[in-house]
């Protein structure tokens, strides 16, 4: 007998079908899940399985225009720990931490931490010789990685713009900060597989994935000239004692900054040790305060563009105060400089001068020009915490403000807006951005992966009134109040500026910042050089007294190291009653010594060799020295 | 009664030689690095589960030559005591709590559980009852109230340890037998709207309900509480690929996927042998599931027709359930897959009761 039941029959078949298309859609489901999810799931199936072991990738170099290193690494060996595969964790963590100098205890908590593997903080970038013992406890699953560590070869030198990195490699300040992205490169890792109690899966092949070096970063600093400013900065600290120094050198053709420095500093690899605000305060770009006279460089270029005044022909009477508004604004020097050109009221630096060309432009020309030359906006230089200033609002603009604003009192700028400007007013009118990273460069290929170029930002002024301000300014060094910045051949320009400090709302009693602002060749401007001292101590504070002669002195040897050859036709430095007359040294070579005796020359004489007759001289000819130095010659029979 | 015997179905014994094999082979794949771990024998799984299969091929010969009549005369007796069983394992003392449920009796390598032992008794009673009373199949009053009653008094009982996972299967499976004797479709289809309101007013009552339930869709949810053993198992599945690593070189047998040769065996075979394994396995299934149905449709008798359903209805709806949980279609339920899963009582019982339809296919003409 069978089953005859015609409805059982059916639906028998009916659950045949169904249980199939149930089997045939979890076959479906499993080819799904292995096909369509597979490389998905095994993805993440890898990286349950796998164990990473970081490989920190080389952190960029940073180097000067010549490729002078002045950020670089050294290595630094790192323990780390791969906890699970310890065999013997109380036992490892007493030689560890005997060997680290830490705590059994923090030792063993961080050898049993699950974790895939642990980071030893005590045994973070450690000596070799430490290392050597790590190695030689040999215990299974402790790991010595090759870490790098900054290493800034100069201290203290340029410390405020390089900055510095922290442990972990990581920019924290400066440029190390600015250009972290660019420096610091991608890390790597050797990953192996492990099943799930961290025993390594020996069938499966470690996974090797070579770090990637960050770049090296090319800077616009010339080292030479970065050493020469620091040491210059050095000598001032030391005769001052000033409360803070500033200095700038950059080219004014393109706004690369050449130098920067400024005190007080600090020494990267040491930065705790000073307090926060020194290491955090780039003080030439960060500072704001009252420019002073250096400012008037600005109102001088807007009178001349404008056509408000004619150097050589208009005259000015300074009485020595001018009254504006009902408030007497006095001249800095008491009585007054008289009748003079206004060629001779930028000389002295008059202010009762400045007020009046203040008055011809009137404030919104006045005001337009100062923005055009970049203050009251940061001037976009690549480094971290730039300062903006502050200037009046044009609406609450009145004639005091107006006057003040005119010789550089009751505006707020930064040191750096003032290099840019004044780089702007004599290289022909162009105002650039200065800037401070040059190239980014491969460090294995060299290959230049992104180079930096000038970036104009407008013009401000033409080239003719460019060329009229060098005119003047280079008289206000060989004539006027910037004479201590003259040096012989270099034909340098610029303009001193003594500020007010103001706080709490009243200026401070001899208390100022001076400063001097300088530029070189005039016919040809090759740099330009800012010097501000805050605060100087046991001296007048005047900028052509303290600020002037530190930027003659880095000028004259910033050039010489950049190779520029001193000019013929400067306006002659006017002697004052402090100054020893200059003498040219003549050409002495085949004079007698009878010859000598007739030049009366105020020179002592160094004579070597035997005989009658000069046949070598030191210096050559041409040269220009003070009064009582010594020139040798040497003689020989002829 | 027929009398005249024939051979068995050879097909259907191949076939289940062949699932067992494979079984043994992956147990012992799937558990060697956990039983090295455990028990420094990396055949400890393996080696029980050999015995385990040699006692179930004793049991299934033996059973095969029993008449399938005989099951019918004890069937009230069998379900009366499973019904005992499964009061007793509920009594602190007596039944002992494994994985977070009470379902266990008895001593170490001895114990049973008696939830297994009632799956199979409701299949017998199921096929006595429904083949007697076939005419009041149709009636709800007489027909489905008193079988369905029966059949949720045991999955009340079970549901008490908590077993969803046998519950489940047992349920499913009288739900099956009903269907195939004959009961209205209408009768389904109410049963069908009452469970579905019931289930919309679970789930409005208390909103999480719906996460617990859909959260199988979206394991990475929670990937360390409800949602890991499915992401193991995923992990396992995926890389397997069409081919799969090959024979023993699983991953995720390495500490991974918590005891993987149990009810995640699927998941280390889809990985070691890919997804050609994994369908040949599925293929196999699919054939005993046509070698059972074509046997319950030649039994000589109703009761023999469905008894033969019931006992492949329950393999195919293990197997269905199992790999699905497996591949991340359904909820984590908790069902060996038959013949493969580690497991004494499960083995057995699953050989046994393919003995039973054996013996059927002996009376069976096509």
């Amino acid at each position: 007998m069978r089953v005859s039941n015609v409805t059982v029959r059916k639906r028998l078949t009916v659950a045949l079908f169904v249980g199939i298309l149930v089997f045939f859609i979890i076959d479906l489901r499993l080819g799904y899940v292995q096909f369509f999810l597979g490389n998905l799931l095994t993805d993440g199936a890898k990286e349950l399985w796998s164990r990473d072991i970081p490989f920190e990738p080389e952190r960029g170099e940073i180097v000067d225009r010549n490729g002078v290193p002045l950020a670089t690494n050294v290595s630094a060996p790192t323990v780390y720990v791969v906890p699970r595969q310890i065999k013997d964790p109380a036992d490892a963590a007493e030689k560890l931490a005997a060997v680290l100098n830490m705590s059994k205890e923090k030792a063993y908590q961080l050898i049993t931490k699950r974790e895939s593997s642990v980071k030893i903080p005590e045994g973070r970038k450690i000596s070799h010789e430490k290392a050597k013992e790590i190695r030689a406890l040999e215990i299974e699953g402790l790991y010595i990685g090759e870490d790098s560590k900054r290493h800034y070869p100069f201290g203290n030198y340029l410390s405020h713009v390089l900055g510095f990195s922290g442990i972990d490699n990581q920019g924290l300040m400066g440029l190390e900060l600015y250009y972290d992205e660019e420096l610091k490169g991608k890390k790597g890792s050797v990953k192996f597989y492990a099943n799930a109690k961290g025993e390594r899966m020996n069938d499966m092949a470690d996974d090797y994935k070579p770090p990637v070096d960050g770049m090296d970063l090319k800077l616009t600093i010339d080292s030479k000239i970065q050493t020469i400013v620091e040491r210059e900065l050095d000598i001032a600290q030391a005769e001052y004692n000033p409360d803070g120094i500033i200095a700038i050198a950059m080219n004014p053709n393109n706004g690369e900054v050449l130098a920067m420095a400024s005190r007080p500093d600090f020494d990267p690899a040491n930065f705790r040790n000073v307090p926060p605000e020194i290491y955090n305060r780039n003080l030439p770009i960060w500072s704001t305060y009252e420019p002073g006279s250096t400012f008037k460089i600005i109102t001088l270029a807007a009178a001349l563009e404008e056509g408000k005044v004619d150097l050589e022909k208009d005259h000015f009477h300074d009485p020595g105060s001018v009254e504006v508004g009902g408030a007497r604004l006095r001249c800095w020097k008491k009585g007054g400089h008289g009748s003079q050109t206004y060629l001779e009221v930028v000389q002295n630096s008059c202010n009762p001068g400045f007020v009046e060309l203040g008055e011809r432009l009137g404030k919104e020309k006045l005001f337009k020009y100062i923005r055009d030359f970049g203050f009251g906006e940061k001037t976009g230089i690549d480094l971290q915490g730039e300062g903006k200033g502050i200037l009046f609002n044009l609406d609450r603009v009145g004639p005091v403000e107006q006057a003040t604003t005119a010789f550089g009192q009751g505006v707020s700028v930064t040191p750096i807006q003032q290099v840019a400007a004044i780089s702007a007013a004599v290289n022909g009118g162009t105002l650039y951005t200065p800037y401070i990273a040059k190239e980014l460069i491969n460090p294995a290929t060299g290959e230049i992966l992104m180079k930096k170029s000038p970036d104009a930002k407008r013009k401000v002024i033409s080239k003719e009134t460019s060329d009229e301000i060098r005119q003047a300014l280079e008289s206000v060094v060989a004539k006027g109040s910037g004479k201590k910045a003259f040096v012989d051949g270099y034909r340098v320009g610029g303009k001193t500026g003594t500020a007010q400090k103001a706080q709490n709302g009243r200026y401070l009693e001899n208390n100022h910042i001076v400063s001097f602002i300088g530029f070189a060749p005039a016919d040809d401007p090759q740099l330009v050089v800012y010097v501000a001292v805050d605060n100087p101590k046991g001296t007048i504070q005047f900028g052509g007294v303290v600020a002037a002669p530190i930027v003659g002195e880095i000028m004259g040897d910033s050039l010489r190291a950049m190779g520029v050859k001193p000019r013929k036709n400067q306006i002659e430095k006017e002697l004052t009653w402090m100054d020893s007359p200059m003498i040219e040294v003549p050409d002495m070579v085949g004079l007698t010594k009878k010859d000598l005796g007739e030049l009366y020359l105020n020179l002592k004489i160094d004579a070597s060799g035997k005989g009658n007759t000069v046949v070598k001289q030191t210096p050559q000819p041409g040269i220009k020295l003070k009064e009582g130095s010594t020139i040798r010659l040497y003689f020989d029979e002829k | 009664m027929p009398t005249k015997k024939t051979t068995p179905d050879f097909i259907l014994m191949i076939v289940t030689f062949m699932l067992l094999a494979v079984g043994l082979t992956m147990v012992y794949s799937a558990s060697a690095i956990w039983a090295d771990y455990k028990f420094d024998d990396s055949f400890f799984f393996a080696k029980r589960q050999m015995l385990f299969a040699g006692v179930g091929i004793i049991a299934m010969f033996f059973i095969m030559n029993v008449d399938y009549w005989t099951w019918r005369t004890w069937a009230k007796v069998l379900i009366i005591v499973c019904f005992v069983l499964l009061l007793l394992v509920l009594i602190p003392g007596i039944g002992n709590v494994r994985n977070g449920s009470r379902s266990w009796i008895g001593v170490g390598a001895f114990s049973v559980q008696p939830s297994e032992f009632m799956k199979l008794a409701m299949i017998v009673f199921m096929a006595k009852f429904l083949s007697e009373k076939q005419k009041l199949i149709t009636s709800f009053r007489k027909g489905l109230v008193p079988s369905l009653g029966l059949v949720f008094l045991a999955f009340g009982l079970i549901m008490l340890q908590p077993d969803l996972g046998t519950g489940t299967v047992m349920v499913g499976t009288c739900v099956v037998m009903i269907f195939i004797a004959g009961a209205r479709i209408s009768h389904f289809v109410w049963f069908g709207a009452a469970g579905l309101a019931g289930f919309v007013a679970l789930v409005l009552s208390a909103p999480y309900r719906i996460k617990r339930i859909t959260s199988f869709l979206d394991p990475w949810e929670d990937p360390l509480g409800s949602g890991f053993q499915i992401i193991q198992s995923l992990y396992a599945i995926g890389p397997g690929g069409l081919f799969g690593l090959g024979l023993g070189q699983s991953r995720q047998k390495f500490f991974y996927l918590p005891e993987p040769q149990t009810d995640f065996i699927f998941a280390i075979l889809a990985e070691e042998l890919g997804f050609i394994g994994g369908s040949f396995v599925i293929l196999l299934f699919a054939l005993l599931l046509w070698r059972g149905i074509r046997i319950a449709l030649g039994a000589p008798d109703l009761y023999g027709s469905f008894l033969a359903v019931g006992i492949i209805a329950m393999v195919a709806i293990q197997v269905m359930i199992n790999i699905g949980v497996v591949t991340g279609l359904m909820p984590v339920t908790g069902i060996t897959l038959p013949f493969l899963s580690y497991g004494g009582s499960s083995l057995t019982l699953m050989l046994m009761a393919i003995g039973v339809l054996l013996n059927i296919s002996r009376y069976a003409r096509y």
